[in-house]
Order: C-alpha cells, then structure tokens, then sequence
C-alpha cells in the first residue's frame, strides 16, 4: 500500500447468478497509480468482478466507488481491455483506437494527436490505416490496448488480455505493458491466470478463492522497478511465485477435477 | 518504437521484427494487392490483348455458341418467324434504337424497376430492422415474411394489374413485392448476427444504443444487406417483366410480348438481350460496389 489517494473503494460486494453465489463480501481499497492483479482457478468470479466494475454488470449487494462517485454503469472513466480484442473490422486501426472519445462526443484535433501518440506508445506507428484483418493477434492485443488508454481512463481494466497470445508474444508484451504503465502510471485491474505473469506486473496481487469467489489473502510484491524480463529468474520472484502457487493449488485443483466430472 | 531492450531474452517473432524496423512488412501482401494495377502500365493494346487472352477459353465458348446459334437458325430452322439469328439480332437492336422505340422501353421499365427496388430496399431494411429488435414485431411480422418469401408472388402479377391499372404503378408494385422479402430476411438475420463482444466493448464505453445500433449493428449487419440488395435484383427484373407481358403500354416485357404476338422474332431476342445485359451490368456493378464500400471484408 502507498499513501497515494483511493483511487477504487469496493464495500461488501456481492453477486449471484440466481442460486449461484459467484462473489461473496468483497471489500478493498486500490490506491492511485497502483498496479493490481487478481489471480484464482477459474470460476472465481474474476471476470464477473472485473465487469462489474467496469459497469457492464449490476452487484448484487454492496457498492464500489471510482475517485468518490458510486458506479453505476459504463463511462469513459474506466477502459477496458478485453480478453479478445474485440475490434471493429469494418473500421481501421486508427477509428478503432478512437472510438471511445468518438462515444463520448471528444473527438478533436488534440484527441487525434493523442491517438497517434498511444499508437506510437503500443508500437503500432504507421498501422493506423490498416484494418484488423491485416494485424497479428500480438498487434490486435496493442490496439486493444491503446483503445482502453485513448479514454484516458481513471483505471485500467484489463482481463486476462494475453491468454490468446503465443508464449514469447506474450513475455513481450509484458515487459511493453510495464513498460506503458510506467509511463504513466495509471490504476490498473489486471486479471490473469499466469502467476508468474501477475508477479511481474504488479504492486499487489489479489488471490481469489472459489465458491464464492472472496478475497483470500493480499501479497505485497516488493520487487524493485523498472523490472526487466531476466528478474523472473531471481530467488525472490520464485519465492513469490511458488508461495501463490501454494495458495490456490488446491482450489485449482478442485476446479480442474469438476470441470473434467462435470 | 520499440525499446531496445537487453531484457529480451528471446527472440521477437516476425511480426515484431517488422514493426521494429518500422515497416509494414508482415501486411505487405496485402498494400501490393490494393494497388495491384498501379505497379506498372502496360500499354492499352497490351492490356486489351492480356484482358482476352487469359479468358480465351470464356470468349471462344461463347464465339462458338453464337457462331451454333447463328447457323442452326439460318440454315436448320431457317425461318425469322421461330428463331432469330444473332446477327439478325443486332440489326433489330439497331433499328428499334434509331427509331427511339428501344429508349422508350428501356426508360419506361428502368423507372418502374429503381421505384419498386428503391421502395422495397427502404421498406425491406426498416421490417428487418423492426424483427430484429423487438420481439412483437418478429413475431407478427414472421408469418407473412416467411409465407410470403416461399410464395412466388409473381404469380400475382394479374392480381396488381387489375388493382393498380396498367401503368407503371402495378409494376412497382409487383417489384416491390418481389425484393422486400430476402431485403427484410438478410437484414434481420445480419442484425441478429452482430457479435456481442463488439457490442460489450463499445457498452463499456458508455454508447448509447443508438450509438450500439450505428456503430456496430448497422456496420456488422452491411454484407448480410447488401446480399440481400443483390437477390433483389434478379427477382426485381423477373418482376418487371412478368408484369409488364401481363399487360403494359411500355417497357422491355411489353416489347417482348408484343414481339411474340406479331412473330417478330428479332425484336422479341432484342429485348431478351437488352435485360440480360442489364442484369450482367447491375449485378457486376454491386459486386464493384460492395467492393468499395466494404474493403475490410476478406
Ligand atoms: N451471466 C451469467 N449468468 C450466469 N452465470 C454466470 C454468468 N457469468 C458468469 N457466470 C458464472 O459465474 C462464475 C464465475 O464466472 P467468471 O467471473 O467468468 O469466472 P472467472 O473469470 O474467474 O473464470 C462461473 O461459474 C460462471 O459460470
Ligand atoms: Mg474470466
């Protein structure tokens, strides 16, 4: 934790699909400028939190609060970064950038120098009139990317954004994420299913329990920054790894064995 | 671009050489085939010789066929009254456009096929739209859209005739009948099927579903459109042509019957050949359109 202002304030937030209870009492503070992970078996309720703050989905029970305002539903104060890209293929790279300030009715000669240069930011500098059918997924992922950062959102959303991509795309495009955030500094939600992956990222790392999805424990990661690629090799970051290894072991196993029983 | 990095511990794939060199190079294929024809230009006899040489096999069927058609009707049926040979074709398309008889026909069914097509196009997006998003309205519409798409209407040609008169209304009509139903079924199915990603993602934006509808059903539900536009047109010509033998002042139906009636075989294969062409040039020129104004599809 810093002593930066709240940035997210979630309270007792609950959700159910009817009679399923996918998450259960959460309650948290993320600062400004912090990078968080959540990580969890799969089924954890992960996306569905991520969705509900991101304003797609409704809580059940309990709030969450963005610089102060309750969310209530979507806004360009939180882009999100989809686990597809979900581009328009109909649109280029450059309208597919710019669509959320064109939603919020911001398009401007400034906005566009600002598209240019998120383009520029993610590696994509001359792409912009190329369509998505003509990019790689690694490509589509950074467009994806600059999309969520042309809103210039309070916080950053991003669910399992790389588990399309390929093993060495994917290392890249985290050492070109840090690399982003640094520059920045934006408050991110980051989830994955790669441990090593939210290790490498972030201040915080979230643990997600399953059934129902909770909060079960919070680990600090206390690596210095910029972090290159080689620093997954050290003891420390091992330690980490194995450590939340450890902790969902069993419920991923659990998980695993009822998806394969039904 | 790209930051080097002493972290990389692995090599870049391609893509990313590419783009570290700051060149498209991975999309090249595809900047080549935009500008295809542009690469180089050959000289206009040049192309003209290549434009027939690489369909040579296209031009000498049909060189052929016309060469059968024009002896089988010269000297097996030998009689203008049966059938009338290419050549004698020509003349008659000749002669009726010289005398403005031809223009007259074109005209008068041109205006009745780009009214009831216009109408139907219109009519058609505005049905499938109201099937699409609202759950009544599938429900009264889809009897009718179903029954009648299944129905050949045009067997209902007279029916309009002796309704609407034997103006050009009763044509629009029977056009208008003929189009709207694969315009209204493509439209609905090219709406239903907008992926829900794409429209999450621009929800997570804050869009409106207005904003929702223009800025992705409408866009994602095009192709599925303009397939439907082009059905249209076959059926629109059938349309036109079925109604106008059933009774007309004018148009290209009208010359055909009439041709029939008084045995004039050159003018009936006159204007037999004049719709053909038409829905040659209509049809290529929707593929061209559909082209240029959806590049982003494969
Ligand atoms: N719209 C929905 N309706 C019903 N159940 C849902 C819905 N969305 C998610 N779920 C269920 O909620 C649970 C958590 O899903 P999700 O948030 O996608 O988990 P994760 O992202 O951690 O894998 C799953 O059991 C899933 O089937
Ligand atoms: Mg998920």
């Amino acid at each position: 934790m810093s002593d930066a202002p709240v940035k997210l304030s979630v309270a007792n937030l609950s959700k159910r699909f009817g009679s399923l209870e996918v998450l259960q009492d959460i309650t948290t503070q993320i600062s400004s400028g912090e990078f968080i992970s959540i990580v969890g078996p799969s089924g954890c309720g992960k996306t569905t939190f991520l969705r509900i703050i991101g304003g797609l989905e409704q809580a059940s029970l309990g709030d969450a609060h963005l610089d102060g305002r309750r969310i209530e539903g979507p806004g360009a104060d939180r882009g999100f970064v989809f686990q597809q890209d979900n581009l328009l293929p109909w649109r280029d790279i450059l309208s597919n950038t710019e669509i959320g300030p064109e939603i919020n009715g911001a398009l401007s000669p400034e906005q566009r120098a600002n598209t240019l240069r998120l383009l520029k930011l993610v590696g994509l500098e001359g792409f912009e009139n190329y369509y998505p059918r003509q990019l790689s997924g690694g490509m589509r992922q950074r467009v994806n990317l600059a999309r969520a950062l042309a809103v210039d959102p309070a916080l950053l959303l991003m669910d399992e954004p790389f588990s399309a991509l390929d093993a060495q795309t994917r290392e890249i495009m985290q050492t070109e994420l840090s690399r982003i955030w640094e520059e920045g500094r934006k408050t991110v939600l980051f989830v994955t299913h790669q441990i090593d992956e939210a290790v490498y990222l972030s201040d915080r790392i979230f643990v997600f329990a399953r059934r129902p999805g909770r909060i079960n424990e919070i680990i600090d990661i206390d690596l210095p920054r910029p972090r290159p690629l080689s620093i997954k090799r050290t003891p420390r970051f091992v330690e980490y790894v194995d450590y939340i290894w450890k902790l969902i072991e069993e419920d991923v196993r659990v998980s695993v064995l009822q998806e394969h029983t039904g | 671009m790209w930051r080097a990095s002493s972290t990389l511990t692995c090599c870049p794939n391609e893509n990313q050489t590419a783009s570290q060199s700051g060149e498209p190079a991975m999309t090249q294929s595809n900047a080549v085939s935009a500008t295809g024809g542009m690469a180089k230009a050959p000289s206009f006899a040049a192309s003209l010789g290549d434009f027939f040489y690489q369909r040579r096999w296209s031009w000498g069927s049909v060189f052929i066929g016309l060469a059968l058609w024009e002896f089988i009707s010269r000297v097996i049926v030998g009689s203008k009254l049966f059938l009338a040979a290419p050549t004698q074709v020509v003349y008659a398309l000749v002669d009726l456009s010289g005398s403005g008889e031809m223009g007259k026909h074109v005209w008068t069914s041109t205006l009745e096929f780009l009214l009831g097509y216009g109408v139907a196009c219109v009519l058609g997006v505005a049905l499938g739209f109201v099937m699409a998003s609202s759950k009544a309205g599938k429900q009264a519409l889809q009897p009718w859209v179903a029954g009648l798409y299944a129905t050949p209407t045009v067997a209902l040609a007279p029916l309009f005739i002796l309704w609407f008169g034997i103006g050009i209304l009763s044509k629009v009509v029977v056009v208008a009948v003929l189009v709207i139903f694969p315009v209204t079924i493509n439209t609905e199915t090219g709406l239903r099927a907008t992926p829900t990603q794409l429209v999450e993602t621009v929800r997570a934006f804050g869009a409106s579903s207005r904003q929702i509808f223009f800025k992705v059903s409408l866009p994602s539900a095009l192709p599925f459109i303009f397939a439907g536009f082009r059905l249209g047109i076959g059926r629109g010509l059938i349309g036109v042509v079925v109604a106008e033998l059933f009774g007309a002042r004018a148009g290209l139906g009208q010359l055909i019957s009439q041709s029939a009636e008084t045995f004039n075989m050159p003018n009936l294969f006159a204007g037999v050949t004049v719709l053909a062409a038409a829905g040659i040039a209509m049809t290529g020129g929707f593929a061209w359109l559909e082209e240029k104004l959806l590049p982003w599809r494969d």
